[in-house]
């Protein structure tokens, strides 16, 4: 079962998602990256059913550049939130439905102001200062709820971030052993180091 | 009138001496048999209890059929589920909290239940799962353990009064029952907690959290946790790890009950509405709440 | 698990003395996990046509979407704003139209109804999922929480209410039945539609 959160703070959201990749009862791959980048101040988690999770990440990231192309401008986070929204809630009511969790984050540099979007496979929306996908989110939103902080420096950010992390890898009975983070700001997309 | 009759009528001599022993508040009409040393537990006065079961092939079977609401939502008898419990060791003792919600599917039944079980004064039983299984039992390991006391003029242990409760239910394994339960108190060696469930899973440990609510109680207790907090700041721990439950689980919250458990015995804290602790913090000392701790801050940063 | 309890949410609306009001709570679950605590279910259609969408999130979101846009041609072609009681069988034939998958949502329309003579008349209505109209004359209720919204209603609502004593009863109703029902809450959002103004309050409700 994979796992991610995401926080905003002072500027920036920052994304982790464990980095396993398990088919049955077997890790397959442990430096999995699941966090795509979409355009230069966006970005994407992606966890869910194998298979649809990098087929659904991979068209949101085509459709994401052909639109730069198209207009030489990024979409803007809320109308990208929008789009990728509309794509499941349509999915959901085909004939094979994509079965993708997502968090979306984003920093838009004209109102500099960042963005954070809880998505799931259903095509609900939710804008979140802080969210989580899987059965970390069991344990991590209260936590964030105790301790998140909008105005955080990136160092505190990664602090909370890591007290999410400590605290699954403490009480799951399935932990994933690494994470990948990645932090939107106004200077792009980077990945950090924990 | 037949004197049997006479004590339902709701007319005539007697009835109208009734009414007045009501007012006056006497209740003399009953015999010292009926409030004995077996009060309330009928049959326990004779030794092992004895229930009565419905007389089809499988009883185990004819009552999952009908309760189960997780195997069939739309079953007519749904049980009582949904809670946060927990209880931690520390320096100074042990804390016990718990919330107060009962809910029967989507319905809030009750938001004021008592999940804390009072065995004796150094003895505290948590609730979770069937509410009915968790009071009996605990109130029934409660007469063992007075029992106990009189036999061998000494108290329980924790663990054996816990050993008592996990073999009790452990013979019952398969039948239905339903608990997940915290024994904490203090005996000879100190401070202890013991989780016992229905499965017959009996834990000794430092600290423990049980129910739907726990995970969100764990993610809160285990950042704060320390063995050497002080009194209020556990306390506190324990208040604030039940709200961020009550908070985010559908199925817990209402009001917080607290207990400290100390040498000299348990000591009840107090009661907390979830809702006062969000917006207002105990005693309104600044509220627990998201919203409330955050106010006015902002992840935007047009300054810079 | 019911797709029509998965995410949670209830709606109330009520009518009162040349005034309506329409009332939600705020709470987007995963069944009993709370995501988040602002998630409206109420939007304006008009100035005074409001329609509350309780039920499965994403239909509430797609649904919205669709109203807008249909209302927009609508606006466009007739060179008016829409009627409530036009916009409910906009909104019937919307939810009929998917007949055999339906959306899960139980529409809840409160308006203030333009009359011949130029007067309003306070106008409410609920559909069912696929579309089958209820209209009233006191109150009508939707979510997860309808049962105990109707309980309450019915012991608090009296007719010809002023807005400020309209706004009174919806609230009470709505705080006190969500409090019942474990799927609704995380606080609430009421809206008091007169002919010329309406009034959005934010309800501080329990948190649990």
């Amino acid at each position: 079962m994979d796992i991610s959160f995401a926080l905003t703070g002072k500027g920036y959201v920052l994304i982790a998602a464990d980095t396993t990749a398990a088919r049955s009862i077997v890790k397959m791959k442990s430096d999995e990256d699941k966090i795509k980048v979409l355009s230069p101040h966006l970005l994407m988690a992606f966890s869910g059913e194998p298979g649809d999770t990098v087929q659904f990440a991979e068209y949101v990231e085509r459709n994401m550049r052909l639109y730069h192309i198209r207009h030489n401008h990024e979409l803007r986070p809320p109308a990208a939130a929008s789009w990728i929204r509309r794509s499941l809630a349509d999915s959901i009511r085909s004939r094979k439905p994509y079965a993708v969790n997502l968090l979306l984050g984003g920093y838009e540099p004209r109102e500099r102001t960042p963005h954070l979007y809880w998505i799931d496979y259903l095509g609900t929306l939710a804008t979140v200062p802080f969210g989580a996908h899987g059965y970390g989110a069991y344990f991590a939103l209260s936590l964030l709820d105790r301790y998140h902080d909008p105005e955080a420096t990136l160092e505190e950010g990664l602090a909370t971030l890591r007290r999410c992390i400590d605290e699954v890898s403490k009480r799951l009975v399935v932990s994933p052993g690494k994470y990948k983070v990645k932090i939107v700001d106004a200077d792009g997309v980077r990945e950090v180091e924990l | 009138m037949n004197t049997f009759a006479e004590r339902f009528s709701v007319s005539g001599s007697a009835a109208e001496i009734r009414r007045a022993k009501e007012v006056i508040g006497e209740d003399d009409d009953f015999t010292g048999v009926m409030w004995g040393s077996a009060g309330g537990f009928g049959n326990l006065s004779k030794g092992v209890p004895t229930f009565s079961v419905p007389s089809v092939p499988d009883p185990t079977d004819f009552l999952r059929l009908h309760t189960d609401d997780h195997a069939d939502p739309s079953c007519k008898i749904k049980i009582k589920h949904g809670t946060t419990t927990l209880a931690f060791r520390f320096q100074g003792g042990v804390i016990v909290a718990v919330d107060s919600r009962a809910t029967a599917g989507s319905y809030v039944a009750s938001g004021t239940v008592k999940k804390v079980i009072e065995i004796n004064p150094y003895l505290l039983g948590t609730m979770a799962g069937g509410a009915a299984d968790c009071q009996y039992w605990e109130t029934y390991l409660g007469i063992e353990c007075r029992l106990h006391e009189l036999r061998n003029r000494e108290r329980i242990s924790v663990a054996a009064a816990s050993k008592y409760l996990s073999n009790l239910v452990y013979s019952y394994k398969g039948m239905g029952l339903s608990m997940g339960t915290m024994i904490c108190g203090w005996d000879k060696t100190g401070p202890a907690i013991f989780y016992v469930d229905s499965d017959g899973t009996r834990l000794k440990g430092d600290l423990f959290s049980v129910g739907s609510g726990s995970t969100f109680a764990y993610g809160v207790l285990d950042q704060g946790y320390r063995w050497d907090l002080t009194d209020e700041e556990a306390q506190e721990l324990g208040r604030r790890s039940i709200y961020a439950a009550g908070h985010r689980d559908a199925f817990s919250g209402n009001t917080i009950n607290l207990y400290h458990v100390k040498q000299d015995g348990w000591k009840f804290i107090g009661n907390y509405d979830v809702s006062e602790m969000h917006y207002n913090g105990p005693g309104g000392t600044g509220g627990y709440g998201y919203g409330v701790r955050v106010e006015g801050r902002t992840s935007a940063n047009p300054a810079s | 698990m019911s797709i029509m309890e998965l995410n949670g949410g209830s709606v109330i609306a009520m009518v009162g003395k040349d005034c309506v009001a329409i009332a939600s709570d705020l709470r987007l679950g995963n069944q009993s996990l709370g995501i988040s605590s602002n998630f409206e279910k109420i939007f304006a259609m008009t100035d005074r046509v409001y329609v509350g969408l309780p039920g499965l999130a994403t239909d509430v979101l797609t649904l919205r979407e669709q109203f807008r846009y249909r209302l927009n041609m609508y606006t466009i072609k007739e060179e008016r704003e829409i009627e409530p009681e036009t916009f409910v069988h906009l909104v019937s034939s919307a939810l009929y139209e998917r007949r055999f998958g339906p959306y899960f949502i139980e529409p809840v329309v409160a308006g203030m109804q333009k009359q011949p003579n130029g007067s309003f008349k306070p106008f409410i209505a609920a559909t069912d999922l696929i579309g089958c109209i209820n209209f009233a004359k006191d109150f009508v209720v939707a979510g997860t929480a309808s049962t105990k919204l109707f309980g309450v209603a019915e012991g608090l609502w009296e007719p010809d209410l002023e807005p400020e004593d309209l706004f009174e009863t919806i609230a009470q109703t709505m705080l006190n039945s969500v409090d019942r029902d474990a799927f609704s809450g995380w606080g609430a959002v009421v809206h008091v539609i007169t002919k010329d103004k309406v009034i959005k309050r934010t309800l501080k409700g329990r948190m649990d």
